[in-house]
């Protein structure tokens, strides 16, 4: 009975705390990532997949690095910068937060207005609406409500694994690509690079830290649940990159097999799942992608509203009336309403917008991290729950790759290498 | 008198008696202990170290700041004991508002400036919480002083002003020396605090709830959140908890202490007075969403033979909520619940009237377990104030009062 007891205890102590790690890895695979990884496995097969297992470590540690700064200090990550950091860092933080989370915005409504296209719904009319949809569920308060209809939705995102079985790859070639780097030569193609920095900025976004703690926070997670806290950040961490493995090997072997380097709409990238679902691919890849825009869309802008204000002491929330929290508010509103309108400019390649948020994503990272590191490590904030050794060391390195990375790339532009 | 703000003071350059540039301030720092609203000394960063420079010891502050010594003479800065230093401490930090009724974060803090004595005496007068402060810190350096002036008398200021700043220090230790005390902020009501509280770091909380008056935090802790509430009783001493949750409403006390592990609530429950402790543990064994559940036990019943003025003297003495004192309930020798007398109808009448001529025709009353939609039913179709709870003897147990049909319906909604 004892043991019955001390059991049913552990398990409840872990769903009362489950969640954030969870919600917050499957927004990951929004629609920037669905498309990222597609392009990835289109343009470069299978040579990409080794950024999978070193990237999944940084992401648990990063995410799990949040996931301890918000049980421990109670505060978001925004509050800390700005308690810490002062002012003047605070802002310059949170114009850049700004920036790429409006790019990540715009790969979400590329998103929904892709896949509705796919049901032949014009994105001049799906657009507008789910945009409204979006404003409404934060402001009228449903956003809880409706957070579980699309965490149900989202383990659609197992077809991908089903789509990449079916899609009968070269699973030795996949498994050794997916633990061997490629020669040093590749990285000299600067369409290479920018892919690498994609696929790491759509898997661990600046955007994710943010909305990792402030979720913490709000859970009410504390010292004492933390370790049950950690279990739904890895367990969050490893299901968004096996999805994201499988999307990868599932385009490369149909897409860049059959020699479709280049995923113009999302049309082309419904083909992947054609050796799962045949003609229903369509259906089943729209349904998904319009799933994840839509998650993803009323996650991001609420969160960067938050994020913010937050950072800036502007008042804050959706309990709040549109009064009290105008700057909240407006800031919410026009990153949906300006997000939405840059999807219904014609003529745009809105799948290349998509994948470059993703690039600015990797790029501003390092940025995020050198900040979060500096904040974990001071035993004054964090105590006993200060960073370990084995921590800092990947976490700097994620840091310091990032960057070196990012500036090989820009030199490449500069150079004027075209790979 | 003039005004100067922090950010305007940091790292403006400080003159020793000679006219020498001698460091630039580093630091604005209180001794609360001596008084909360006059700066008592700035810190220097000198090139032979941070120095402390007392007020008494600055002749003027125009175009930086003049010593009246010499640099020599300044002190090393070592340690800030007892020291309030308004750039860690307060500078983005987050204070309450105590006047507004909320959390709000400090972009820049405002000195009234003034000469006395051959000194210059500075006064904090309020914080800035608005978009004023926040683009003088932003532009600070990067465009010219006047420029900057002129920009900022367009901004409207959302200055709060010092006496309604409550600081949260989370050191008890330091809360001590630094003479920090929730005195404004326990003259709210209980909701208010409530939400203010919500909106702090747990560790705020708890030092929030370590320095209330115990029947002002139980007040505010019936206010919060379930989530929260628990949230806080467990990071409580049992101790503290204790005396906290004895001040409590019994009911509420109970269904909080329902929400923690059996461990936790028996370590508060030794700890509190054992006539309280006895009414908390009988409602504890009640169902939560049954009658005896929602009920509280704490209620003014007389015999039936009472009069209008005993009722009143009755009320006089009572212990409880005011609220509970809305109806005032008359048992017989063995308990039974025999009549309900609406407090309106008792102060109308005259002293000597006997109470029972007064009751309520029919009696509406409930069993302990009752279901909540059904004693809601009651309240809703009689139009009751409060509803009385008998057992299975017909004996009153206790009464359920509408601020808990409220919350009740209000979580359904």
């Amino acid at each position: 009975m004892k043991f019955l007891r001390s059991w049913k205890f552990r398990l409840l102590m872990f769903f009362a705390v489950v969640g954030p790690g969870i919600i917050t890895a499957n927004v990951d695979n929004d629609a920037n990532g669905i498309l990222t990884y597609s392009q990835a496995g289109a343009q470069f097969g299978y040579m990409l997949l080794w950024t999978m297992i070193p990237t999944t470590i940084a992401l648990i540690v990063v995410q799990e690095m949040c996931a301890r700064m918000g049980a421990v200090t109670g505060k978001g990550l925004s509050d800390l910068i700005r308690e810490e950091y002062g002012l003047r860092i605070t802002f310059l933080m949170m114009i850049g937060i700004l920036i790429t989370n409006f790019g990540n915005v715009v790969g979400e409504f590329v998103g929904i207005a892709g896949s509705m296209e796919l049901f032949g719904v014009s994105r001049y009319i799906s657009v507008p609406i789910c945009a409204v949809i979006v404003w409404l569920i934060a402001v009228k308060g449903q956003y809880k409500s409706v957070e579980k209809v699309f965490l149900v939705a989202s383990f659609f995102y197992i077809t991908y694994i089903f789509a990449g079985v079916l899609s009968k790859p070269a699973w030795i070639e996949a498994v050794k690509a997916t633990v061997k780097p490629p020669e040093m030569a590749a990285f000299r193609h600067d369409t290479y690079l920018y892919m690498v920095i994609g696929v790491v900025g759509t898997t661990i976004a600046p955007w994710m830290q943010f909305y990792l703690q402030s979720s913490v926070v709000e859970k009410g997670i504390t010292r004492r649940q933390y370790t049950a806290s950690r279990l739904d950040v890895i367990v969050g961490c490893i299901f968004t990159d096996v999805v994201a493995w499988f999307i990868i090997v599932a385009c490369a072997a149909t897409l860049y097999l059959h020699g479709i380097r280049d995923i113009r709409d999302a049309a082309d990238a419904a083909q992947a799942l054609r050796p799962l679902a045949g003609d229903w691919a369509y259906l089943l890849f729209a349904l998904g992608l319009f799933n994840a825009s839509l998650f993803a869309a009323s996650i991001l802008p609420l969160s960067t509203a938050y994020t913010v204000c937050e950072g800036l002491g502007f008042e804050s929330g959706v309990g709040r009336k549109f009064s009290e929290a105008p700057a909240f508010y407006w800031l919410y509103t026009v990153l949906i309403a300006a997000g939405g309108v840059v999807v219904l400019i014609p003529g745009l390649p809105y799948i290349k917008i998509a994948v470059f948020s993703q690039v600015v994503n990797g790029a501003v990272l390092p940025g995020v991290l050198i900040f979060m590191l500096l904040l974990i490590n001071k035993k004054e904030l964090m105590g006993e729950y200060a960073n370990k050794t084995t921590f800092n060391i990947i976490a700097w390195a994620t840091t310091a790759i990032m960057i070196v990375l990012t500036l090989l790339y820009v030199y490449g532009l500069i150079r004027g290498g075209t790979g | 008198m003039a005004t100067v703000s922090l950010s305007e003071l940091l790292g403006s350059t400080v003159y020793d008696a000679s006219g020498a540039a001698s460091g630039r301030v580093r630091e604005v720092a209180l001794a609360p202990q001596e008084d909360r609203t006059r700066v008592a000394l700035l810190i220097v960063r000198t090139p032979a170290g941070n120095r402390m420079l007392p007020l008494t010891a600055v002749s003027g502050i125009n175009q930086g700041v003049r010593a009246s010594t010499a640099a020599a003479e300044w002190t090393p800065a070592d340690g800030s004991e007892g020291l309030l230093l308004l750039s860690r401490d307060l500078l983005d930090q987050q204070v309450i508002d105590v006047h507004g009724r909320k959390v709000v974060r400090v972009n820049d803090v405002d000195f009234y400036h003034d000469v006395a004595n051959h000194h210059a005496v500075l006064k904090v007068g309020g914080v800035d919480v608005g978009a004023r402060g926040a683009i003088r810190r932003l532009l600070k350096g990067m465009v010219p002083a006047a420029v900057l002036r002129a920009l900022l008398l367009r901004v409207p200021p959302r200055d709060i002003p010092w006496d309604f700043v409550d600081l949260i220090e989370t050191d008890p230790a330091r809360r001590v020396k630094l003479k920090i005390s929730h005195e404004r902020l326990a003259k709210l009501h209980p909701a208010d605090i409530a939400d203010i509280v919500e909106d702090l770091a747990p560790d705020e909380r708890e030092a929030v709830f370590e320095t209330l008056d115990e029947d002002v935090a139980a007040g505010a802790l019936e206010e919060l959140e379930p989530k929260v509430q628990k949230a806080v009783v467990e990071s409580l001493d049992s101790d503290r908890a204790a005396d906290i949750v004895e001040e409590m409403e019994p009911d509420a006390a109970a269904d909080l202490l329902g929400d923690l592990s059996d461990e936790r609530s028996s370590e508060i429950l030794v700890q509190m007075q054992p006539e309280e402790r006895q009414e908390v543990t009988d409602l504890l064994e009640f169902k939560e969403n049954s009658a005896a559940g929602r009920m509280t036990t704490e209620y003014i019943a007389l015999a039936v033979t009472a009069t209008a003025e005993d009722a009143i003297e009755a009320m006089r003495t009572f212990e409880g909520r005011m609220e509970n004192t809305s109806t005032i309930y008359l048992t017989d020798s063995h308990g039974t619940l025999a009549g309900a007398v609406p407090l309106v109808k008792i102060v109308l009448a005259p002293s000597a009237t006997p109470l029972l001529a007064l009751a309520q025709e029919p009696l509406i009353s409930c069993h302990e377990d009752t279901k909540e939609k059904d004693f809601v039913e009651l309240f809703d179709k009689y139009n009751l104030l409060t509803l009385p709870v008998i057992d299975e003897h017909n004996q009153l147990a206790g009464v359920i009062t509408p601020d808990d049909v409220i919350a009740m319906l209000r979580a359904k909604l």
